[in-house]
């Protein structure tokens, strides 16, 4: 899975933000869904991401982290941001 | 110069589900960079409208637009900054003697442009040349679906000649959109002049209130449409979006400027405009100018961006708006805020 074409991604204190500039969509995202994208970025294989993100979190997050990492890779493919490889 | 960009909702910090919203209207509080440069290359301009919203014309260049150092060292911190969204008016940017330099320049960078052009130089040729590099999108400006209407309005234009740049465009390859300002003698064409946007392949159309402020201001009374040509032309637009809908985008503003800036003033677009001669400008449809890139790094002028909208004399300029509409007038005296 990588970014599509027309998608940028920029770091942000709050996370970060995803332009589909095609569209020109805006798409603000929290740390964990900053941290996906940048992990897709990096090569990351999909299944792979959520145990790299745990890592980088506490245990209290780290439960929530399979859940949202794979339903943000769901929202990301339904929109088109990304593609398969 | 274009009246009508992208127009979209507001953005906010979106958990795990993302919010989405348009660069020129995703507010600006937060982020550390602009997503939008909105970047007058020149006032010069091959055209001579009389609905423009700059001072644009033949020989009207600023004496004191960027150098080439200047446009350039400007583009490079906005790819630095990661600007995402960059695009290039006027004036007419084909004029611009390194138009296709610096196209190439921020293309080969990664940043995504948008051309907007009266469509004069869009030979195929050009058309080749934008497509390699890999424009986003050019948008080009016809106010109408005849020869006679639109060389009414774009005095020097030809509309068959921007119609097979128009074509050129699309042959090559390069996603297309149209921007359409009304007046007087355009709003009946305004159904005929969307059709004919989709037939030459356009992927979004763009217009809303012509702006009384450039140009326009000497011509207004040749210009400005009745209550009832808005109503015809703003009911045809909401039946054309639909009718269009899934396969081209229609555009429009249709309450006019005063509610826009109402909403800029609780939250600013992450958005600079940037003028032929390096001032920053909140916005276009305010006085005020927050920097100079010819002096002020662009990290330094989104600094000052974010403060310059809480000056009180921003909001009390938005509230003489209100009063008297005819203050737009007044764009082209800029205020240092
Ligand atoms: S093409 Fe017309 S509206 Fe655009 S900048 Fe030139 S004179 Fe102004």
């Amino acid at each position: 899975m990588k970014l599509a074409k027309y998608v940028k991604f920029r770091q942000e204190k709050f996370g970060g933000v995803l332009f589909e500039t095609r569209s020109e969509k805006v798409y603000a995202l929290n740390p964990t869904a900053a941290a996906v994208v940048r992990e897709i970025q990096a090569g990351t294989p999909e299944d792979a991401i959520p145990a790299r993100l745990k890592a980088d979190f506490d245990a209290d997050e780290a439960a929530q982290i399979d859940r949202e990492a794979a339903a943000f890779a769901d929202q990301l493919r339904e929109q088109g941001l990304v593609v398969e490889e | 110069m274009d009246q009508h960009p992208g127009q979209g909702g507001s953005a906010e910090t979106a958990g795990i589900r993302p919010q989405t919203a348009t660069p020129g209207a995703t507010t600006s509080g937060a982020l550390g960079a602009p997503l939008y440069l909105a970047w007058q290359l020149t006032n010069e301009c091959n055209f001579a409208c009389l609905h423009c919203i700059e001072e644009s014309g033949p020989g009207r260049a600023f004496k004191d637009e960027m150098t080439d150092q200047q446009v350039f060292a400007t583009l490079r911190q906005a790819i630095d900054l990661d600007v995402p969204y960059i695009s290039l008016s006027g004036g007419e940017p084909m004029v611009h003697p390194r138009f296709f330099d610096l196209v190439a320049y921020a293309s080969e960078r990664g940043a995504q442009l948008k051309i907007e052009t009266n469509g004069q130089y869009l030979t195929k040729d050009a058309c080749q040349r934008l497509k390699q590099l890999e424009v986003k999108s050019v948008q080009v400006s016809m106010d109408g679906a005849s020869r006679e209407t639109f060389n009414k309005m774009r005095v020097r234009g030809d509309f068959d000649a921007v119609v097979q740049g128009i074509r050129n465009l699309v042959e090559a390859g390069v996603p297309l959109e149209i921007n359409y300002s009304p007046t007087k003698f355009n709003t009946h064409e305004i159904g005929r002049a969307i059709d004919l946007a989709y037939e030459l392949g356009a992927q979004n159309f763009y217009t809303g209130r012509t702006m009384y402020t450039g140009n326009a201001v000497k011509t207004w009374h040749m210009l400005v449409p009745s209550n009832d040509q808005y109503m015809h032309c703003f009911n045809t637009l909401h039946l054309k979006r639909i009718e269009y809908a899934g396969r081209m985008r229609v555009h429009f503003h249709e309450m006019g400027l005063l509610q826009e800036m109402r909403e800029r003033l609780e939250n600013p677009a992450a958005l600079l405009v940037v003028l032929p001669n390096g001032l920053v400008k909140l916005i276009n449809a305010l006085p005020f100018v927050c920097g100079d890139l010819r002096t002020d790094s662009l990290a330094q002028v989104w600094a000052n961006f974010q403060n310059a909208w809480q000056d009180p004399r921003v909001a009390e300029f938005v509230a003489a708006l209100e009063q008297d509409p005819a203050k737009t007038a007044e764009l082209h005296h800029w205020i240092y805020v």
